[in-house]
């Protein structure tokens, strides 16, 4: 390589060391921090501003905020309710919940069983060891009873059934998982709902249930059948039907031109008048057609967002292939349209679990309104309004990031945007 | 990838069917222990058949006037549950406990419908309802009564339903802090008032401010926590509610002596229970209950000292079914109806002081002690309460 | 059977193998079950509204509301009618929703620009902000907000900003222009002061366009301002040498009474700010993640051949990133334009009058059935106004 005109490089050891503002922290500092006066400037306003956020919030929350409030309310913000006299009388419905809540944790156990990446396995420790930890938080025994503690500590064992029913037994692929989800759904709510006739599942009513189980309940449903729908709708749209498609389009600007409040209420004064005047439309099934076509219009639009960046010539290749169209769809244009649309499908996902908190207004007593309702009742309660509402943006914080984290991670894993 | 999506197709259809068959559930009475231990007239064809019940105008047993050919009564005893319309935030009248029961005077006049209905008081299912949204729940027909401190008027009256005997007589008031110095209601001009929206508060202060020509600001919210919280915090310089709302909000406070309560009211509110339109009978029953409540007050009768013997006083005797009637056949209630109400929930005074007096809302010569010459010895007298002579 | 099946050809293919006529069965078909469903809705509310004495007749429109409505923006008295004070309120969405819009805008494209500064920290706090904000319910962040605000003093003691400027819990007062009894003269100048921004985008619009075409720099910004003020300030000068009076007045915030309620200027409620905050700041969340992604899609070697041509960082950005990332932007931009106004009916939550809280409060009063459907025509009226706009500027910059 070296020729007569390049002079060989001097040989290292003579080499000057780096100048000591590059390397290590100080280095680090100035390239990230201080790189221009400019930058100096926003590190230094932002840190100010940072310092006294964190000065004022401290404050407030060590020494003036009254937590009381929060801790009172313990087993209503998960179920509302649910547990209460008049909901469960005569018994202790508690478990009824934590049971349907160790079926979940099993299927996390098996996703970890299955899955190869660290994801699964991150998720549900996490999530089983802070479901375990809540056994210790210290509530007096007649507040929340020996029962209940074992239930939560028994998550960590049913984490580690999960992970080796999946490791060892058929049970370990992903369609099973799939299966078994849909199972653990229809279980928890014939757990919650209860049978009647059979002694400790006696009936609750849908309107007593409550909390955050009623938020992922919702949620819950709502993704699951938001999409099918959504995805009908879009071939819908795209389809050169005119009927079906001028359908399509008015359902999808009508409930994504409406908000969701407008919604409900219309739900709330129209759908009773439909109907025979006895016939009970629960409350609950209201709010989850309501969410879930709401949701669909939205994924829809996300859908037919994918298949408009699909190149037309996968479709044309397919068709070349001799596969009849619907094949087409449903195996070559569908599936990549999806995967090009995952984070604005996670994206409408955590709206719609966002969204559930507004069934207040249908009468159903959500986390949020559980807070509001007993503030508002309580007036020895009524200056703590700011903790509860503090507590409850916690709560919804760490589902909503839990799930925008699994989002990014499956991005990254089908190289989306790589191409 | 076809075999996924024939699974995925499949358990989608399953959570489809699933769902509608857990709404179905509620078709369904939920459990034998709440069947109606009442001997009533109605017929036993299910709620959900109600299309069956249409088809059959013919239906001999109902005592039914409506020409749905499904009286309320029917299908209250059929779900075997009240459905009450109610309000879940309002300390004293209606709102939830730290269990989570919805506990209050409002609710307890449910449950006493509820008693006298289906021998069980806690066969109720509670409906939270928001003050804007009642109106439009009571005319959707869903609800089978709603107690919810809801005022009497001509045009409430007109489209929401038909209201029970008054069991609560309130006015609207003003709260001012002390420090401004307001000593009466006709000083407020130039200040701003906070008011919650979708209530006849709002419609009475826009009077007060025409009749009297005030310059008052009128700052809504949507409930009584925001509304709340926005009078102690300042932002407006009075607060106008019903006057328990304001005792009882008042009592809550840190420092409940730094607020006055001005003297006077601009508006009359009797609250009372409402029914749906289009049921004569049922609107009936429900009158004939609250009128339980306050006689057994009258007679002295508690929920310790129900009679089921006959005791010889005969206006005692009639109203626990011990001897003669007062309609009950024609509402359709059981002849000791009576018994199981005041049982179950007390006489009205002892619904008044279980949920009121903790509030400091004064039972003793205000409006809503008994009528002036009640038989009773030692109730409070001189007030409003008063119904239809049960005979 | 053979008869039969050549009966039952079109165009010599039996008819349930043929494309077009299973496609037409199908399409008739579903039209069918949904006009069914339609009908036998509309039929059942329509029966029922008739059974249970429901009114659903327009006619309350023409009656008085004899309601207050917290926030307005055009005058209004409660002696106005109901169809009167659904326009206040939806006038009060619509300048929510705008003023919305361009305020989350700008802190979106803030907060999204930042996020991809090479400043640790900044980017740091721009992620945090990015991730609590889309991720709690607006629902609860609004209620967060009315209760920052009632921190504040109240108006009898709140802060003066050099004497014109009132900040307290009630809302915020500054100076705002009034008429001064002249319609007139104050409608000429507008009009003239409308000419005169017109007139500066013109001439803003000539000089970047000789700047792009011969290189020579022109200050198209700087004279387009220029020309307007002067332009307007003319104006001004002539309606008030006609007029014998300014065509506007400044009417500056003043505490009144024993109450000392801020009179005059400018008020903008509490209930509109918390509304406005909340708004934002959540959308500014989402916008500002749009904004990543759409300068992300922007080629690396633009960026590098830009700096390589020695443009500085902002103008990289503002002359090559952004005007190529817009196409990417766009769609999704409009999206949240259509939540943020769809949203703006959380306003009900923390006492702002808008246009769903007001709706609620006159079913009170008038039949809910026609009041529901003027709601859901006036928010689709906006929604599609949305999309409509997107669609012609998509289109705009699709094809330029």
């Amino acid at each position: 390589m070296a020729t007569e005109s390049n002079p060989a490089p001097p040989p290292l050891s003579s080499a000057l060391p780096p100048p000591r503002m590059s390397v290590g922290a100080a280095g680090w500092i100035r390239a990230n921090l201080f790189s221009t006066w400019l930058s100096g400037l926003l590190t230094v306003t932002s840190g100010a501003v940072l310092v006294l956020a964190l000065w004022y919030g401290l404050d407030w929350v060590l020494l003036d905020a009254e937590w009381t409030v929060v801790t009172t309310l313990g087993g209503q913000f998960i179920i509302g309710s649910y547990n209460s006299e008049q909901a469960c009388p005569g018994q202790n419905c508690f478990w009824r919940p934590q049971a349907a809540l160790l079926l979940v944790t099993l299927l996390l156990g098996m996703g970890w069983g299955v899955a190869a990446g660290g994801l699964a396995k991150r998720i549900a420790l996490i999530a089983a060891i802070a479901i375990a930890l809540l056994a210790f938080l210290p509530y007096s025994l007649d507040k929340m009873g020996l029962d209940v503690r074992l239930l939560l500590i028994a998550n960590l064992p049913a984490l580690l059934a999960g992970w080796a029913l999946a490791r060892y037994t058929a049970l370990g692929t992903a369609r099973w998982i799939v299966i078994l989800s849909v199972a653990v759904f229809l279980i928890t709510l014939v757990l919650l709902r209860g049978v009647p006739g059979v002694p400790g599942l006696q009936p609750v009513l849908v309107q007593n249930w409550g909390g955050l189980t009623l938020n992922l309940v919702l949620a819950v449903a709502g993704i699951v059948l938001s999409l099918p729908i959504g995805i009908a709708l879009a071939l819908g749209r795209r389809s050169n039907l005119p009927v079906v498609k001028s359908l399509c389009v008015t359902f999808i600007e009508v409930f994504r031109g409406v908000p969701l409040i407008t919604l409900l209420f219309m739900s709330q004064h129209l759908l009773p008048l439909a109907f025979p005047q006895n016939f009970p439309v629960n409350p609950l099934f209201r709010a989850a057609v309501v969410i879930t076509l709401f949701s669909a219009a939205y994924m829809a639009e996300n859908i037919r967002g994918g298949l408009q960046a699909l190149h037309p010539g996968q479709a044309e290749a397919a068709r070349a292939l001799g596969l009849p169209g619907w094949q087409t769809t449903l195996l070559i244009s569908l599936p990549q349209a999806i995967r090009n649309v995952i984070p604005a499908i996670v994206g409408q996902f955590i709206g719609l679990f966002k969204d559930t908190s507004l069934v207040y207004i249908i009468g159903m007593v959500d986390i949020v309104r559980v807070g509001y309702r007993f503030v508002s009742g309580n007036t020895q309660y009524l200056d703590n309004a700011p903790e509860v509402f503090i507590f409850i943006s916690l709560v919804f914080w760490v589902f909503t990031y839990g799930m925008s984290y699994v989002s990014r991670h499956i991005e990254r894993q089908l190289g989306v945007g790589e191409r | 990838m076809n075999r996924y999506l024939k699974y995925m197709a499949g358990a989608v259809l399953l959570v489809i069917a699933l769902a509608a068959m857990a709404c179905q559930q509620d078709a369904e009475p939920p459990a034998q222990s709440t069947a109606p231990t009442a001997a009533i007239t109605a017929p036993t064809e299910p709620a959900a058949m109600t299309a069956e019940a249409t088809a059959m105008p013919a239906d001999s047993e109902s005592t039914s006037m409506t020409n749905q050919g499904d009286s309320r009564l029917a299908s209250v005893m059929s779900r075997g549950t009240l459905i009450c319309a109610s309000n879940d935030s309002l300390a004293g009248f209606g709102f939830a406990d730290a269990s989570g029961n919805i506990t209050g005077f409002d609710i307890d006049l449910c449950r006493a419908v509820a008693a006298a209905v289906l021998g069980d008081a806690d066969a109720v299912e509670y409906r939270p309802t928001t003050a804007s949204e009642r109106g439009p729940t009571m005319q959707s027909g869903e609800v089978d009564i709603m107690s919810r401190n809801t005022t009497w008027t001509s045009s409430r009256n007109a489209t929401w339903g038909n209201f029970a005997p008054t069991m609560f007589y309130d006015g609207q008031g003003f709260m001012v802090p002390k420090n401004l110095g307001v000593s009466g209601m006709m000083e407020l001009g130039g200040s701003s008032v906070c008011v919650q929206q979708g209530t006849t508060t709002e419609l009475n202060l826009q009077d007060f401010i025409a009749q009297n020509d005030l310059d008052i600001e009128v700052v809504v919210f949507p409930d009584n926590v925001a509304t709340n919280a926005a009078y102690t915090s300042g932002q407006c310089d009075a607060l106008t509610t019903d006057r328990s709302g304001l005792v009882s909000t008042r009592a809550g406070f840190a420092s409940p002596d730094d607020h006055t309560i001005l003297a006077g009211t601009i508006s009359e509110e009797p609250l009372g229970p409402v029914v749906p339109h289009g049921d004569e009978q049922w609107f009936d029953l429900v009158s004939a209950v609250m009128s339980m409540l306050i006689y057994a007050e009258a007679y002295g009768i508690t929920s310790s000292s129900v009679p089921t013997a006959v005791t010889g006083d005969t206006a005692i005797d009639r109203l626990f079914g011990l001897e003669g009637s007062y309609g009950q056949e024609d509402m359709g209630l059981s002849m000791t109806a009576a018994q199981d109400v005041i049982r179950a929930v007390g006489n009205y005074g002892e619904i008044y002081d279980r949920h009121l007096t903790p509030l400091d809302l004064q039972r003793e010569g205000s409006r809503n002690a008994l009528w002036a010459n009640a038989p009773c010895t030692d109730c409070p007298k001189g007030g409003q309460v008063y119904a239809a002579p049960l005979r | 059977m053979t008869e039969l099946a050549r009966i039952l050809t079109y165009q010599g293919i039996p008819v349930w193998r043929h494309t077009r006529v299973i496609q037409w069965a199908a399409q008739i078909l579903s039209a069918i079950v949904v006009v069914a469903l339609v009908a036998w809705f509309f039929a059942n509310v329509a029966n029922a509204v008739q059974e249970r004495g429901i009114s659903y007749s327009f006619s309350f429109l023409s009656r008085e509301y004899h309601t207050p409505i917290g926030d307005t923006f055009v005058p209004y008295e409660p002696s106005d009618t109901y169809l009167y004070a659904f326009g206040v309120a939806a006038l009060n969405t619509l300048v929510v929703a705008v003023a919305g819009v361009i305020l989350a805008t700008l802190l979106g494209i803030f907060i999204g620009v930042i996020r991809l500064s090479g400043n640790w920290l900044v980017s740091r706090l721009a992620l945090a902000y990015i991730e609590f904000f889309r991720n709690v319910p607006l629902l609860v962040q609004l209620l967060f907000w009315f209760f920052i605000m009632l921190v504040l003093p109240p108006e009898r003691d709140g802060y003066v900003i050099a004497g014109q400027l009132y900040v307290n819990n009630a809302g915020v007062s500054f100076p705002w222009p009034t008429g001064t009894g002249q319609p007139i003269a104050t409608l000429i100048w507008l009009i003239l002061a409308v000419v005169a921004i017109i007139a500066g985008f013109v001439v803003s619009r000539r000089l970047s366009r000789r700047e792009v075409e011969t290189g020579r720099t022109s200050y198209p910004v700087l004279l387009g301002c220029a020309a307007a003020v002067a332009i307007g300030a003319l104006g001004w000068l002539l309606v008030n040498a006609f007029a014998g009076d300014a065509p506007l007045a400044i009417s500056t915030p003043e505490p009144q009474g024993r109450f000392a309620r801020i009179d005059g200027g400018f008020t903008a409620r509490a209930g509109m700010i918390v509304l406005l905050i909340g708004l934002v700041m959540y959308t500014a969340s989402f916008i500002a993640e749009i904004v990543r992604a759409g300068i992300q899609s922007v080629g690396r070697g633009q960026t590098e051949a830009s700096r390589a041509l020695g443009l500085s960082q902002l103008n990289t950005l503002r002359q090559v990133t952004f005007p190529q990332a817009l196409r990417v932007i766009i769609p999704p931009w409009i999206s949240q334009c259509l939540n943020l106004t769809k949203n703006s009916s959380l306003g009900l939550a923390i006492g702002f009058t808008e246009l769903t809280s007001v709706a609620q409060t006159m079913t009170q009063l008038a039949p809910p059935i026609p009041i529901f459907i003027m709601l859901m025509a006036a928010y689709l009226a906006m929604s599609l106004t949305w999309s409509l706009i997107g669609n012609l500027y998509n289109r705009r910059i699709r094809f330029s």
